[in-house]
């Protein structure tokens, strides 16, 4: 059941036996596929809307077929992550030359704050990478750093809901894993398609609704594994219930259903309504399967951090979304807490703290998909909300100073699945403050994403009061090819 | 027979006073001849006029620049053809008959226009490809001048939901014979193919679980069922009826498909999204209001103006000014996040959230969509939008907010005042002879200090310490730093003497439980006006509050009133203590010759008993939105509805639950062929219960149900393992539990109960394995499955003699879950599941819980799969 890289990608005679989207739509993203998706004739969608997790083929040969998003709630600080600026360093202590928009005034200043961290290229590439990274420097060849991410507002919500909704500040929409599993389905009939691993400290900010399916159908709603057990609601029977009762239970079940369905036969409703029963049974046995982490080895054990009492906690979710890719889980994102990346006060103690937490198992499960072949097949996105300003945010002691929020400018990265690794993409200004150069917006990295999975954000559409509604929302959105392979 | 069946459905003509309007309602007996073109799609023979379907088409892709602004891009306005022929900087636009040199087409087919990724469908293209071809013709020669905006033509007025609401005739198709029970099944045999007709009667055991869960969202208990078999009279199923109309459950389940339009919720949304602890009694007028059979009309007029209706407050409160004040709780149900965040997008957010219920509820229209522009489908100008903002705005103003806090109404009264006076001065009394104790206490405490200290330095420590703190000199202030143990105060009294300070301690007991017999002061969660306070409200340029352009003044729908006098709403009634604009809205809204109101209820309660309305998008009976299917039949209805039955809800339950068309069988093979969607009703197909409605069902036939109705909502809580849950303890209906937006019980919330974000006028029904996890494992269902079994053991008790007593318990779970007996084939499954359950439980091969006898234990197995069942979770 454990699938293997080679047989996760469809061939085309598979697309177009399959196709769900029709020959037409399939020839259309055959082209698409060569010539970029903004040559994308208009409104070509399909508005025919399903109700089931079945397998669905893409509408063009995808690149990935799993995502695993590592979500970085507060804003991490690129200019001392990922985001190197020499004059900022050069400069430190003196005056910001612009505009800077603040979202805490009262302890505003324009003091440039040069990174107290040192940067080096790392890996074949030469990536410049910060120390406080370690982990992340040893896999940078197989990453894809976008320096120049946008959201053009300061606000942790804001910028939040635009990530997952598509609009900034608009909550309660169909979020990208929603999408992407109404898109594609499920690949394995054993666990849920779109699984959210939830911090031990609660949800994120917005709750729930980071993995709303918005207008879409309930059942393509991320499915929360909590961070402590029961990791799934429900999943186990109580004890006395366990195996056979219940198996002895669910096959009485099954007799009355059956008779019930020969004198009302043809009802589609009742044939799904008793499969959920034995999907729920086979997830008892699966899911607590997939989540059962003493089956790796005590060197995967290592590798994830396991043994650190620091690392521990991310680790076991970076190590069970591998396991879950592993066995067809089509989206699976990871969320903090409140704001950990959130350093407005004592960057110097607070930014090098999540960094141990996180980087040790954030690099450890690209280095572990990769050496099971998965990474080519495996989207890995990591990445916050905002950056960070390169001024000083004061707290009366300098030695507690911290940043502010920048939506302008900041970094995340991509890896596997289609991305061209050991590549930076974008820059910002000298300072670090605004995005100049191929400026990425959540829209871009939507698309993007979609792409990569074989689907035109555009034509992966729900109606909603008979108009078709889309990720993107009809804002303009580009795919970046030059971070393709 | 069938004319007598007729006449009992049918209550004679008798024309009701409308609630508000003196209205006489004339245009009952108006027969249309013809409904050809509902849909408003393309006919092939029609020929395409301007009006017809260029403008929509413009409209929808091109107006926002060209034509709804005081100045259109490019000096190009589309909104006549001769101005499109005349054109704008970039030359003409138009060029009749000459598709390929009219600029209009071309940029569209280049994709340039409009730009964005709202494109003109290839279909569209054609239209206005084929439009141009036969010359840009208009329906009428075009006006000299147009007024700014885009204005309403009457082509939009000629909409199947805004024409006004006439009664078809109703047809006589032949050959039913008896199959036609009402004029309803008349219109749905009508529109059948030949060979096609409806499903025979569903057995009377399968109507009447059907009647009871549909009406009361309970099941019949055994016994019941078992009553209506054995009645054998014509009239049976009609009594059966009625007598549920008449029951108070009637109003908790359908109050509930209210609720869910109304957005009802007791808590405040937001981030905080804190809890309205007084929103309770919205939902309790709500189940009122629909068990007293209020006219639907009058209804929601106490929605929207009970504060007006209710008048101003002479002396107290009467029971009557309570319950409409209640009543506009529909117009705070909205998520008003300024509880705890009160800023200005928080606070249009609850007044855009407010009308986009209203919209949708009462309207069928997307009033949102008119927001920020105008609509681009529907004929709403953005200042319609603003218009009827207006109206609101005397009580919901964006400018002089008032908080939900600030909105409450209190309703103590002056006998409640006095009492709670009279208790107070009790308490002061008490405190009074506290104060006393505690300065003698004091008193004594320093002396005891004193005495510590020879003279003269006792003399002097007295004096400093008795002078006023201000009083003191430099020297005394010295003297008393040095002795910090004279600084004795009531706080730090027990370090002195503790005996005391238990005492004084007894006096405050005292005063709380004194205080605590005040009577206590309760609320309404009401919308008020501030007297006085009539803003002005203007036009948002793009629905930005920081844009504010000119005024508009209060107003109906310009597209709801032919004459457009009727669109007006006054300023100010000087005869009411308020403005009387909703009040004023609420006449327009309730009256027939408002073609949705009745179309959009109608379309409602046939949606709740079918399992998909007449028009498939209640909330939206606009162009986006889905045709009528069965446009006659919704006509006569409303018709009907608006006139005979006197706006009651529950005469139009009764005559559709009456109608073959509800009474006929889930299976009809014969039309799977003929009607494989069932879109002509030719069978009634089976429906899942709601979340609600499954979570009661259990805790009734367990026997655990409360039958307490109303007040104050349950909490819902947190277990141990952060699942949100219903407290065990906690066994009324669902409707009373809290609806906390932030904490969705998680069992309702896996079976698809609405998550309120605004309001919810449509749900959503899936089937996942999350559901059957629920019910295989969740602790509610173990819970009652086990309640069943117990209450079966108390009813049949074990006899040592009886080596069949387990199967007879089973049996009657059976009963009590399902309120039938097990047929041949099920008594055989159950049979060897038993002996199949004693073999496990004998040889110990399966644990049982603590407490619990092996045989307690198989009976709670069959009992949970019992609540898994079809029939359980479904109602035939």
């Amino acid at each position: 059941m454990i699938r293997s890289a080679a047989n996760r990608l469809l061939t085309r005679r598979q697309l177009l036996a399959e196709g769900a989207f029709g020959v037409g739509g399939i020839a259309l993203a055959w082209l698409l596929s060569r010539e970029e998706a903004r040559a994308v004739p208009p409104a070509v969608v399909n508005l025919q809307v399903h109700r089931d997790l079945k397998a669905r083929p893409p509408q063009f040969a995808p690149r990935a077929n799993a995502v695993i998003s590592l979500f970085q709630h507060g804003g991490p600080s690129h200019v001392d992550l990922l985001d190197p600026k020499p004059e900022l360093s050069k400069r430190d202590g003196t005056e910001y030359p612009g505009e800077i928009t603040y979202s805490f005034i009262n302890r505003a200043s324009k003091r440039l704050f040069g990174s107290p961290w040192k940067f080096a290229p790392r890996g074949e590439c030469g990536t410049q990478v910060s120390e406080l990274l370690p982990h992340l420097s040893q896999v940078v060849d197989d990453i894809c750093v976008i320096r120049s991410m946008h959201t053009g507002a300061n606000g942790h919500e804001v910028s939040i809901r635009y990530f997952h909704g598509g609009i900034p500040g608009v909550l309660g929409r169909p979020t990208l894993g929603a999408w992407v599993v109404y898109a594609l389905g499920a690949e394995t009939d054993e666990l849920p398609a779109y699984v959210v691993l939830s911090d031990p400290g609660g949800h994120p900010v917005d709750g729930a609704s980071n993995w709303s399916c918005g207008f879409l159908p309930a059942m393509f709603q991320g499915t929360v594994v909590r961070a402590k057990e029961p990791r799934i609601f429900n999943l186990d029977p109580p004890a006395h219930l366990r195996g056979e009762v219940q198996g002895r239970n669910l096959a009485l079940l099954r007799d009355l259903y059956d008779h019930y369905l020969e004198q009302h036969p043809g009802e589609a409703e009742l044939e799904a309504r008793i499969a959920s029963f034995e999907l729920a049974a086979a997830m008892q046995v699966r899911a607590r399967e997939a989540l059962d982490i003493q089956q790796e080895t005590e060197a995967t054990h290592r590798l994830y951090g396991l043994d650190n009492p620091e690392t521990r906690e991310y680790g076991t979710r970076c190590l069970i979304a591998r396991r879950l890719v592993e066995r067809g889980v089509r989206f699976v994102q990871i969320f903090h807490s409140g704001q950990p990346w959130d350093n407005h006060h004592d960057i110097r103690n607070s930014l090098p703290a999540i960094c141990r937490r996180t980087d040790q198992p954030v690099a450890a499960l690209v280095k572990d998909l990769k050496q099971r072949g998965l990474l080519d097949t495996t989207l890995v996105h990591w990445g916050g909300e905002i950056g960070r300003l390169p001024v000083v945010e004061n707290h009366g002691d300098p030695a507690k100073c911290g940043r502010d929020h920048n939506g302008q400018g900041f970094s995340v990265w991509l890896a596997g699945g289609g991305i061209r690794g050991g590549i930076t993409y974008g820059e910002t200004d000298e300072f670090g403050h605004r995005a100049v150069v191929d400026v990425v917006t959540p829209n871009d990295f939507q698309a993007t994403v979609l792409h990569l999975l074989g689907i035109d954000h555009q034509r992966l559409v729900f109606p909603v009061n008979g108009q078709p509604q889309a990720i993107t929302a009809g804002r303009p959105a580009r795919i970046l090819s030059p971070i393709l392979t | 027979m069938m004319k007598l069946a007729l006449q009992r459905v049918w209550r004679p003509l008798r024309v009701r006073e409308p609630f508000l309007v003196g209205l006489a309602l004339s245009a009952g007996l108006l027969a249309i001849g013809s409904v050809a073109g509902w849909a408003g799609e393309l006919a092939e023979a029609e020929p395409l006029t301007f009006e017809r379907q260029i403008r929509p088409i413009l409209r929808a892709y091109c107006w926002d620049c060209h034509g709804a602004t005081a100045e259109p891009k490019g000096g190009l306005d589309l909104r006549l053809v001769r101005w499109a022929i005349r054109g704008g900087e970039s030359g003409p636009a138009l060029v009749p008959g000459d598709p390929d040199q009219s600029l209009l087409l071309r940029r569209i087919r280049d994709g340039e226009m409009p730009p964005g990724n709202h494109k003109v469908t290839a279909g569209e293209q054609q239209i206005l490809e084929q439009w141009i071809r036969a010359g840009a013709p208009t329906a009428r020669p075009e006006p000299e001048e147009l007024p700014p905006g885009i204005g309403i033509a009457p082509e939009d007025r000629d909409f199947w939901s805004f024409r006004p609401i006439r009664r078809p005739p109703v047809p006589l198709p032949p050959m039913h014979g008896d199959r036609i029970r009402t004029p309803i099944d008349a219109f749905l045999l009508a529109d059948m193919p030949e060979g096609l007709s409806f499903a025979p009667d569903a057995d009377k055991q399968v109507l009447v679980r059907r009647v009871y869960l549909d009406l009361l969202g309970l099941p019949p208990t055994y016994e019941q069922v078992e009553e209506f078999l054995r009645d054998s009279s014509p009239d049976a199923y009609e009594r059966l009826v009625d007598r549920l109309l008449a029951s108070p459950h009637y109003g908790e389940r359908w109050g509930r498909h209210w609720l869910d339009v109304a957005g009802y919720a007791d808590s405040e949304g937001g981030a905080a999204d804190a809890p309205r602890p007084w929103a309770y009694r919205y939902r309790d007028y709500v189940i009122r209001s629909l068990n007293e059979d209020k006219p639907f009309d009058q209804f929601v007029a106490e929605q929207l103006a009970g504060d007006e209706l209710a008048g101003a407050k002479v002396g107290e409160w009467t029971d009557r000014q309570i319950e409409l004040l209640s009543a506009t709780g529909f117009l705070r149900m909205a998520p008003d996040a300024t509880a705890s965040d009160d800023s200005p997008e928080n606070r249009y957010q609850a007044l855009a959230d407010t009308l986009r219920i209203v919209g949708s509820s009462l309207l069928g229209v997307t009033l949102h969509c008119a927001q920020c522009h105008d609509h681009r489908y529907d004929p709403i100008p953005q200042s319609d939008y603003y218009g009827l903002a207006a109206v609101f705005a005397p009580a919901l103003d964006p400018q002089a907010w008032r908080r939900p806090s600030e909105r409450l109404v209190s309703l103590y009264t002056e006998a409640d005042r006095r009492e709670a006076q009279r208790i107070e001065d009790e308490a002061q009394a008490v405190l009074q002879e506290k104060q006393q104790k505690l300065d003698q206490f004091l008193t004594e405490a320093l002396e005891k200090e004193l005495a510590k200290y020879d003279e003269p330095l006792r003399g002097m420590l007295r004096e400093a310490v008795t002078t006023p703190a201000d009083k003191r000199s430099d020297e005394q202030k010295q003297l008393l730093a040095s002795h910090p143990n004279l600084n004795i105060t009531p706080g730090v009294l027990y370090q002195y003497n503790q005996a005391a300070a238990d005492e004084l301690k007894k006096y405050d007991a005292k005063v709380a439980e004194i205080r605590a017999k005040k009577p206590a002061e309760m609320f309404v969660r009401a919308l008020v006006e501030s007297p006085g306070h009539l803003p002005v409200t203007r036009r948002l340029h793009r629905g930005d509050y920081r844009q504010p352009q000119e005024e508009i003044a209060p107003g109906f729908l310009q597209v709801l009133c032919p004459d457009a006098a009727d669109a007006v709403i006054p300023l100010d009634d000087p005869q009411l203590p308020t403005s009387g604009r909703r009040l004023e809205l609420a006449r327009r809204i309730c009256r027939l010759d408002n073609p949705l109101t009745a179309r959009v209820i109608v379309n409602r309660v046939w949606m709740h008993h079918f399992g998909r309305g007449l028009v498939a998008t209640p909330d939206d009976f606009g162009r986006l939105g889905s045709p009528p299917t069965h446009p006659a039949l919704l006509d006569w209805l409303a018709h009907w509805f608006g006139t005979e039955a006197e706006w009651s809800l529950k005469r139009l339950h009764r005559l559709i639950l009456l109608s073959t068309v509800y009474r006929q069988a889930s299976q009809h093979p014969d039309a799977l062929r003929l009607d494989p969607d069932n879109r002509y009703y030719s069978r009634k197909p089976i429906w899942r219960l709601e979340a609600e409605w499954i979570r009661d069902r259990m805790l009734f036939v367990s026997g655990t149900l409360a039958p307490q109705m109303y007040g104050p909502p349950a909490e819902v809580a947190e277990d141990e393992t952060g699942k949100v849950i219903v407290p065990a303890n906690e066994r009324r209906r669902t409707i009373y539990l809290q609806v906390r937006r932030s904490r969705p019980v998680a069992f309702l919330q896996t079976f698809d109960a609405p998550g309120m974000e605004v309001n919810c006028p449509k749900r959503e029904y899936s089937t996942s394995p999350m559901q059957a996890l629920a019910l295989l494992n969740d602790q509610f269902v173990l819970e009652q499955a086990r309640r069943l079994a117990l209450r079966v053991e108390r009813e049949i008790p074990a006899d040592g003699n009886d080596n069949e007593f387990l199967y007879r318990r089973a049996v009657r779970a059976w009963e009590l879950a399902l309120a039938r007996r097990p047929d041949q084939r099920e008594k055989k499954i159950l049979s060897d599941f038993l002996k199949e359950q004693q073999q496990l439980y004998d040889n110990g091969g399966a644990p049982l819980p603590d407490q619990i006898s092996a045989e307690t234990q198989i009976l709670t197995n069959v009992c949970q799969v019992l609540l898994s069942l079809p029939e359980f979770l479904y109602v035939d």
